[in-house]
């Protein structure tokens, strides 16, 4: 180990319901060039990029990695991609910081893009979505997404007293928070009485407590300190940031194989966690951490998110929610970007574009009312399906 | 793949797009599950037994999943309970249902394992309720797997399991 793996520069393009301006190429290169310029490096000095592309079916490109990384000058370098469902991007995120902590390269792009949007009809869109189910046993049962969440949702409910009022909230806060981003693709005012008489989907799930598709890219160089040093030449000019921590883990992909004690619960989430924060030496990280960003595909997976990510007891996230706990001023704040209820999510770019904020965050480059101020430590949360997969990733302000 | 449309759009600074579509075809094999769908057929809920170390699973798979021994069939007894439930507002992808209709992960007997699947009717019954799989054709052109259904047989159970 040649030491931690810095962020030295951050980019993305806003997201959006459907970029008529962008292809997917397009929009990976805006992210790349904005993410090469905060560093103040050229292409020519990155040696891996890492591509984070969720679903050949939604980019109509398999193979996408020598693609992107040609847009973006890096044509002749290595790159590989990687795909872990919502938590690509983390996974890109993570292998970039591993190859560059492993001293095996002294700096890569972690580069993730995904055109979502309405380019894909919505039949369509409902068809792939559908597919990203276990193919043999729940896809063919599925009729939306929700389903599988409210069906984890409702065991929380009826165990915990967890009520739709209290997730509805986290839609409402989210959205709120995303009228603040520019680069949110739903920021909305919104009211607990508007969600709950939104369209129902599944179960306690209505049209505003689910996440947007949307299209975007994110991008983050990382590097080690002797290369921050020589070639990033707006590294002496703020703080480092450094990846301190990374954890995946994986659970049953199919809800109906979970232990029944742990049917509400995202196992896996708090596995990577558990490792994210032992390799970061957080012990008691809601006091620790200062800013996270948490994979909120629905309202509901917030506040289970709280409890799996160890900031809270199992059944309290439904009062946290209520209470607020961890709005804006929260310890620690939670997706002051809007999530992926308010800024939305373009798959493989979202794990990056959570990393954008919390290192613009730990960097106190974030403009008010989102700054969380003093911000040292930050963490991203990612999960695939209903939490088959999750993903997450430590930042610390560098000493 | 074909191209349906080329056209452009906005205002001052025209996009340009083009509309295209790809029919997807696949024949799926069905693989190590075959034995599962002949059952089906038969009104028969079957599972896999591990030979040598006795591991139950459902749903089938070609190898014991613990200790990938040879994996036999046997036909569980259909009967199981509800874990969780919720009314679903958009019908499956494949087809075959309606929608609304009740989605509920199952915990079957004889298994360690489950099913998410169809109860008949429009309400979410409880968790811990008793129910048994039903077996039909499976509506059109839909999955197979839609041929089966559970139905609710009994009241939940009195015990709150945690």
């Amino acid at each position: 180990m040649s030491g931690r793996a810095l962020v030295v520069g951050v980019g993305m393009t806003p997201f959006r319901g459907f970029r008529e301006d962008a292809n997917l190429r397009d929009m990976a290169a805006e992210a790349a060039r904005e993410a090469l310029r905060d560093a103040g490096a050229g292409p020519d000095k990155i040696d891996l990029t890492v591509v984070a592309c969720e679903s050949d079916h939604f980019n109509r490109q398999l193979s996408p990695g020598p693609i992107l990384q040609d847009a973006v000058g890096l044509a002749g370098k290595p790159v590989l991609r990687v795909e872990g469902g919502g938590a690509t991007g983390a996974l890109a995120v993570q292998t970039a910081a591993a190859a560059v902590a492993s001293g095996r390269v002294r700096s890569a792009l972690a580069l993730g893009a995904e055109t979502n949007g309405r380019g894909v009809d919505r039949p369509t869109a409902v068809e792939i979505m559908a597919m990203s189910a276990d193919l043999e046993w729940e896809t063919p049962v599925f009729g939306t997404f929700a389903a599988p969440y409210a069906l984890m949702i409702v065991e929380h409910m009826r165990r915990y007293g967890t009520t739709p009022d209290q997730f509805a909230r986290i839609a409402v806060k989210n959205r709120a928070a995303a009228l603040h981003n520019p680069h949110a693709h739903k920021g909305m005012t919104l009211t607990v009485p508007q969600v709950r008489s939104s369209p129902p989907l599944a179960g306690p799930y209505r049209l505003y407590d689910a996440s947007p598709l949307s299209d975007g890219a994110a991008a983050a160089v990382l590097a080690d300190r002797e290369w921050a040093q020589e070639h990033s030449a707006n590294f002496r000019h703020r703080p480092p940031v450094q990846v301190r921590g990374a954890g995946c883990a994986t659970d049953h992909p199919r809800l109906a194989d979970r232990p029944p004690e742990m049917f509400p619960h995202f196992a896996a989430k708090r596995r990577a966690a558990q490792q994210a924060y032992r390799e970061a030496g957080l012990d008691d990280p809601s006091r620790q951490i200062d800013v996270a960003e948490v994979y909120d595909s629905f309202s509901g997976a917030e506040l289970q998110a709280y409890e799996d990510l160890g900031w809270c007891a199992a059944g309290e996230g439904g009062r946290a929610a209520e209470e607020g706990r961890f709005g804006l001023d929260g310890a620690p704040a939670v997706n002051t970007s809007g999530g992926l209820l308010g800024r939305g999510s373009a798959v493989g770019a979202t794990g990056i574009a959570q990393a954008v904020e919390v290192v613009s965050q730990l960097r106190g480059e974030v403009p008010a009312p989102r700054a969380v101020a003093g911000a040292r430590i930050g963490i991203t949360d990612t999960h695939a399906g209903v939490g088959s997969l999750c993903a997450v990733n430590v930042f610390g302000r560098a000493a | 793949m074909r191209v349906l449309a080329v056209g452009e759009a906005g205002g001052a600074e025209r996009t340009a797009f083009l509309e295209w579509e790809a029919a997807q075809r696949y024949r799926h094999a069905l693989g190590s599950s075959a034995p599962f769908y002949r059952g089906l057929a038969e009104g028969r809920l079957r599972a896999n037994r591990c030979r040598e170390c006795g591991a139950a699973w459902f749903p089938p798979a070609r190898f014991c999943r613990a200790d990938l021994g040879p994996a036999d069939w046997y036909d569980l007894p259909g009967t199981g309970r509800v874990i969780s439930s919720a009314v679903v507002h958009s019908p499956p992808p494949f087809g075959g249902w309606d929608a609304p209709y009740v989605l509920a992960s199952i915990r079957l007997d004889g298994t360690e394992g489950g099913i998410t699947h169809r109860i008949a009717g429009e309400e979410a019954p409880r968790h811990g309720t008793a129910v048994r799989a039903r077996f039909g054709a499976p509506a059109g052109e839909a999955h197979p797997l839609l041929g089966l259904f559970f139905e609710v047989t009994g009241e939940s159970a009195s015990e709150e399991e945690k």
